[in-house]
């Protein structure tokens, strides 16, 4: 082993060495030629389904000498380490990176290795946003470093087929109705879906850990208060939405899902579980979890539909912004792209491809939305830009602070896990708390 | 007498005449002289220096600066905050979820060196004997090592699944209720432990093989034709003759074992923390990878790095000195069975002297009893 590791190493010096020599070759060159109309090579870091691929060629086609390299990442998570890792060591970041709005408190920590893209025109365009997102993107000295791309309204998606199984309505406004429609609650949902375990002996939801998501994402202050502090012990809010959460595991609603992994998609066609967390772009992943199920990914025989409704009132869940890292060589011509991908335009694309729902307010109204599209297709044909708009409206922001993520991720992630085994809610709560000293308070 | 008369006549030749015809040598030389001298002296640390230099440049810095970060309180992203001297490590020795770590890492170390090395040379003692297409085996074990350890946890992950994994359909013909691979704590080290197995089992068996390819085989030879079976000859010529390799790799599997970090972050990727949801299996350069680039606390991270560092020379010398005890008892025993030998083969011959006797026939008995004080003699 050791043998190994030292040849690696020596591998690794040799390959720095030789990268060095061609990469100051590359840059002494690059001076030279770069004052005229040099070509520009773009890098854009996004990750899950962000629906911007078909954009870039279109991109590069319109702006000549410019060309594209896009590296998409599977989950946001690994995207967050990514950008984290080249943050610390001070390179290898992309001219347009994607960040997410739970890592988003992390990053404002450190804004000013963002580029103000005020520099760049930010004033002139800020006013096509939702103003929630241009404010999350604002820094505390006014600097506006990113661009929204989406929001994460949600809906419910349901398996129309697991529903009339269960003798439950399938069309989707019976369904919106059946689950408390706009006046609909956790109890509410839950009261159905031990109505269809009865009737079916099945799970009703996939696993715990987006329901908590969901739940904590819609109150008016989450895992911190409005003014930065931490919110977790003793907030009475969180102890009951827990609460409800562990009666409904108790109820056998759970179908104990690996999230993100839903036995390689298999879930999703078989009908382990019949209802699922949907902010418009999970609607991208239930198509492409289908997919790599070997299901009908066009055709709506998977079964799955999209219900105008959520219980607890409105919630946003996610949503991304495009930033321009100073260590980006070409910060002018990266926030121009980041400007253009999240014109009207390109973000009503973007929802057609991967239902990612845009956060600027010309492209939810554009007609071009409400179009029938792939993915609208995959859910029964459901319109899927007009309930979106419907989910969207009321929706707050909610201040996430520098350890949101963590909080979301390793502190509760675990003790959701634990409710889908079967550990009481006390108890998952009580250990959720001592990660939460040892993790957060200490650390 | 001939001595004496060689150093006295030799004495004033050496010491009058020669002494200014040297010094005259001496200064028409000096500038060559010097200079080989120099060449000599100098040229081996400079072809050697490579080494030094980037030894200096991708080993030793980063050591002083990593225990530099871990005297401080360090975020990933914002940099170096205050000085808090040795609080981090005080912090971390206190903290049960680096003794998990820990724990997680001798579990998953103990299950996959000590079958390990055990298959490796039983392996190697296969592929030593006179088998058709030598090679092909040979190179049959080696292949499991070039397969990346990525795909290898890949392909591991997915037979280990607990849904429709192969090792629980497999169990299932048997009867064997399923096991919870990747949410219970000892089958997720086992499942990890066979990766780690799978890919350095034919590595070491190699290494095995060429040491015991060395070893001379007319010991074997002698052996057998006193009788020695083959389990008989691999416990008391193979085994023995092999021991400084096994050490070797007995030193590289620990070393590798202590800092094992792909198997266990591939195994289960969707876990929000890596090494299980729990942490059921995460080791601890797991540990310290999280809390440097996921809790983004760098000087904690630094301060385990430094603790690890610190065990894993504690386990080099505890290997060197139980090796070296090894050696000494070695040779201990073996100046004690050798006198034992021949003792026996004293009382013998004495015995038979008195048989002989006995019996009225011509006794020889000069030799035998001066056999064993002669065979002492270069030994003592």
């Amino acid at each position: 082993m050791k043998f190994s590791r030292r040849t690696k190493v020596g591998a690794a010096v040799a390959c720095a060495a030789s990268f060095a020599l061609i990469a100051t070759g590359c840059s002494s060159a690059g001076t030279g030629t770069s004052a005229g109309a040099s070509p520009v090579e773009l890098t854009v870091t996004t990750f899950g389904t962000m629906g911007m691929d078909a954009l870039y060629a279109q991109y590069e086609a319109s702006h000549p000498g410019i060309t594209i390299k896009a590296n998409n990442i599977d989950t946001g998570a690994n995207a967050q380490t990514d950008a984290f890792t080249k943050i610390a060591a001070g390179s290898g970041l992309s001219d347009v990176l994607a960040v997410e709005e739970g890592w988003l408190g992390a990053i404002q920590n450190v804004s000013s290795q963002f580029t103000d893209l005020k520099a760049y025109g930010a004033d002139s365009v800020k006013d096509r946003w939702v103003s929630w997102k241009v404010a999350q993107a604002t820094d505390k000295d006014g600097r506006i470093i990113g661009y929204g791309t989406d929001i994460g309204p949600e809906g419910i998606c349901y398996n129309s087929k697991a529903f009339a199984a269960a003798g439950l309505p399938t069309d989707r406004a019976a369904v919106a109705t059946l689950l408390g429609g706009s006046g609909s609650t956790w109890d509410k949902y839950f009261a159905v879906g031990e109505q269809y375990q009865k009737a079916t002996g099945k799970a009703w939801f996939d696993q715990s850990g987006f329901i908590w998501n969901s739940m904590v994402n819609q109150l008016p202050e989450g895992y911190y208060t409005k003014d930065g502090k931490l919110n977790v012990e003793n907030n009475a809010d969180l102890k009951s939405a827990w609460t409800k959460l562990a009666a409904a595991n108790a109820a056998g609603l759970s179908a104990k899902q690996t999230q993100w992994d839903w036995n390689k998609g298999t879930s999703f066609t078989d009908g382990t579980f019949a209802t699922f967390m949907c902010p418009g772009w999970m609607l991208g992943v239930v198509q492409g979890q289908v997919k790599t199920a070997g299901g009908d990914a066009v055709g709506a025989t998977a079964g799955w539909d999209f219900a105008d409704v959520f219980p607890g009132g409105a919630a946003n869940w996610g949503g991304s912004f495009l930033t321009v890292p100073t260590q980006s060589k070409h910060p002018k011509e990266a926030a121009e792209l980041a400007t253009w991908l999240t014109d009207a335009k390109q973000e009503v694309a973007e929802f057609q491809t991967a239902g990612a729902f845009p956060s600027v307010t010309a492209a939810q109204t554009d007609p071009a939305l409400a179009a029938g599209t792939g993915i609208s297709a995959f859910f029964n044909d459901a319109p899927l830009a007009s309930i979106l708009s419907k989910r969207a409206d009321g929706v707050k922001a909610q201040y996430k602070g520098p350890d949101d993520s963590t909080i979301q991720e390793k502190v509760f992630g675990p003790s959701t896990i634990s409710l889908d085994q079967g550990v009481s809610g006390d108890k998952a709560w009580s250990d959720a708390m001592t990660l939460f000293n040892q993790l957060i308070v200490n650390k | 007498m001939q001595k004496a008369t060689m150093t006295l006549t030799r004495e004033p030749e050496l010491s009058s005449p020669p002494r200014p015809d040297r010094t005259g040598r001496k200064s028409a030389l000096t500038y060559k002289h010097r200079l080989s001298r120099l060449d000599v002296k100098l040229s081996p640390y400079l072809y050697i220096s490579p080494f030094f230099v980037l030894f200096g440049v991708v080993g030793l810095f980063p050591l002083v600066y990593t225990f530099v970060v871990s005297l401080n309180k360090w975020n990933l992203l914002s940099g170096p905050g205050e000085w808090v001297g040795f609080d981090n490590y005080a912090a971390e020795l206190n903290d049960p979820l680096f003794w998990n770590s820990l724990f997680n890492t001798m579990s998953i170390f103990l299950l996959s060196s000590i079958p390990q090395l055990i298959a490796a040379t039983f392996i190697a003692a296969v592929l030593d004997q006179n088998l058709r297409a030598k090679t092909f085996w040979r190179m049959s074990v080696l292949i499991p090592y070039v397969v990346t350890p990525v795909a290898v946890a890949l392909i591991f992950s997915n037979m280990f699944s607990e849904q429709n994994g192969m090792i629980n359909h497999l169990l299932s013909f048997v009867g064997v209720d399923p096991v919870m691979w990747k949410t219970d704590v000892f089958p997720s080290h086992i499942a990890i432990a066979s990766m780690v197995n799978w890919r350095w089992t034919g590595y070491n068996a190699l290494i095995l093989l060429a040491a015991m390819q060395s070893v001379p085989r007319d010991i074997h030879e002698s052996a057998a034709l006193d009788g020695a079976g083959f389990f008989r000859r691999f416990f008391s010529i193979t085994l023995p003759s092999i021991r400084p390799t096994m050490i070797f790799v007995i030193i590289t599997a620990t070393i590798g074992g202590l800092q094992i970090f792909t198997e266990p972050r591939l195994y289960d990727a969707t876990t929000p923390t890596p090494g299980g949801a729990h942490r059921q299996f995460q080791t601890t350069v797991l540990y310290l990878w999280e809390m440097a680039f996921q809790r983004q606390n760098f000087g904690k991270a630094s301060a385990v790095a430094f603790i690890l560092f610190i065990i894993i020379v504690a386990f080099g010398v505890l290997n060197f000195l139980i090796s070296q005890r090894i050696a000494t008892t070695d040779s201990r025993t073996d100046v004690k069975s050798a006198k034992r030998v021949l003792r026996r083969k004293a009382a013998a011959d004495r015995e038979e002297a008195l048989a002989a006797s006995t019996a009225g026939l011509p006794v020889d008995s000069p030799p035998s009893s001066t056999l064993p004080s002669g065979a002492k003699e270069p030994r003592s």
